[in-house]
């Protein structure tokens, strides 16, 4: 045992041999009497009235201290064909929105210009058709980019592509290569939502519909990521070893135009902007709209 | 906003009618992965062997994918009729095997669009949904790219 232990122990036993055979009941007695535990009582019982006091009048039965706020009955938001499909609508309008931002902005010349015009002239048709659609089943079209979307995915998007002073958000090095992986992204996410809506579409012949704009949006995908990968268009990720191909490389593409079997459903990350001082690029993640995003027959337009 | 509810009252599981829909399709899918590994056997392909041998895999996903969800209704046999009819082109050139490619996935993604519409059960519809969003995707493969520039099928 060392010096210090020894000496420790040494002041424990003192102080156990202090304590043995003492009597501390008359010193609490005495520090807690009858007398002074009904003033500490009153005490408690004025300081709660108080604040009792300064709250709201609505006796709830229940004994409280403090304010409690009156109680917000929550909307009833079923998830309603015409809510699937204005859904649809506000997400036609978000690329509605970053085509004619990208158009206005100049960010594309060439041939990637007179494709983004014509998948912005397929998404206005797309627009039109779903929301004729939710006019046909006692609905009020939606004829807005869907507000949540927007503000989580679209624009934090272009603002890394454009730049943004006020944030102090640099433009981006290569503004075609951006817009292309955004377009991609979006286009491949406008898929996979109609996808998501067919099984949820409680009216079966606008299933076919759904999907049917649905396979447009995935050859918009399609058509991009033969342009951001050219030399390697079907993800051969998955397959058996047994396959009689065997991938060349092992550098994982930005994107393909057949990237899986099945359409996905899993978020589709977008990397975009300036590097930062680390030579890292923001990353996002675009998903289909959530419960939480749709466009439920509740919610107006601007 | 309260916890969301589903409106559709669709049945879950495939219907008698479903079935007899979704064992057609694996056929069509079985056979299809064969007319792909014929024409990489044939070698037809020249460099786009790896779209091919992919796409042929692709399929063969979309038998398995069937399957699972028919089980023992499942034909487990290719379309003879659909195969017998394309063997020829897609052991052939590999325009001649691109422009059959770009037919037959056309007429796939029609057929099952709207056998999506006739499906009642909601997951042969969405496994159907699952797969003709990416069969159209196949459309715009080089081999498609060069079908489409001797066809007026709109791609995009």
């Amino acid at each position: 045992m060392s010096n210090s232990n020894r000496e420790e122990l040494q002041a424990f036993s003192k102080i156990v041999k202090a304590t043995q055979g003492a009597d501390f009941g008359p010193a609490l007695q005495s520090s807690l009497s009858r007398r002074r535990f009904f003033i500490a009582g009153g005490a408690t019982i004025s300081f709660g009235a108080l604040l009792a006091a300064c709250g709201g009048t609505t006796d709830t039965g229940i004994a409280r201290i403090g304010d409690s706020p009156e109680k917000t009955e929550l909307v009833d938001a079923p998830v309603t064909d015409i809510a699937l499909l204005r859904t649809a609508t506000s997400l036609e309008h978000n690329a509605i929105f970053v085509y004619e931002t990208v158009a206005a902005a100049g960010l594309l010349s060439g041939d990637a210009a007179t494709l983004a015009a014509r998948f912005l002239s397929d998404h206005k048709a797309h627009a039109e058709a779903t929301a004729s659609l939710t006019e046909k089943l006692g609905g009020k079209a939606y004829n807005e980019p869907n507000p949540r979307l927007q503000s989580i995915y679209i624009e934090p998007a272009l603002r890394l592509i454009t730049g943004d002073d006020a944030s102090g958000i640099p433009v981006t090095e290569d503004p075609i290569a951006d817009v292309l992986a955004l377009a991609y992204a979006l286009e491949t996410i406008a898929g996979s939502t109609y996808q998501v809506y067919v099984p949820m579409l409680a009216d079966a012949s606008l299933r076919s519909a759904a999907i049917g704009i649905g396979e447009q949006e995935a050859r918009h995908a399609a058509v991009i990521g033969s342009l951001l990968n050219p030399s390697r268009l079907v993800s051969t990720f998955g397959l058996s070893i047994a396959a009689e191909y065997q991938e060349e490389t092992d550098v994982p593409a930005a994107a393909y135009a057949v990237p899986s079997a099945f359409g996905t459903k899993a978020p589709v990350p977008v990397v975009l902007g300036a590097p930062d001082e680390s030579g890292i690029r923001t990353s996002l993640n675009l998903e289909t709209p959530s419960l939480n995003s749709m466009v439920y027959e509740y919610v107006d337009g601007e | 906003m309260t916890a969301s509810k589903i409106i559709s009252d669709s049945p879950v599981r495939p219907t008698e009618a479903d079935t007899e829909l979704l064992a057609s399709a694996q056929a069509a899918a079985l056979a299809t992965r064969d007319l792909y590994q014929a024409a990489v056997a044939a070698g037809a392909t020249g460099d786009h062997t790896a779209t091919f041998v992919s796409l042929a895999a692709h399929h063969d996903a979309y038998a398995q994918a069937i399957s699972s969800l028919i089980g023992r209704a499942a034909p487990q046999a290719r379309d003879d009729e659909l195969f017998s009819a394309n063997k020829s082109d897609f052991e052939s050139d590999a325009t001649t095997a691109a422009l059959a490619a770009h037919t037959l996935e056309n007429s796939l993604v029609a057929a099952h669009t709207e056998m999506i519409g006739a499906l009642e059960g909601t997951e042969g519809a969405a496994l159907i949904a699952s797969m003709v969003l990416i069969e159209d995707l196949f459309l715009v493969t080089p081999e498609a790219a060069q079908a489409d520039a001797q066809t007026t099928t709109p791609v995009a």
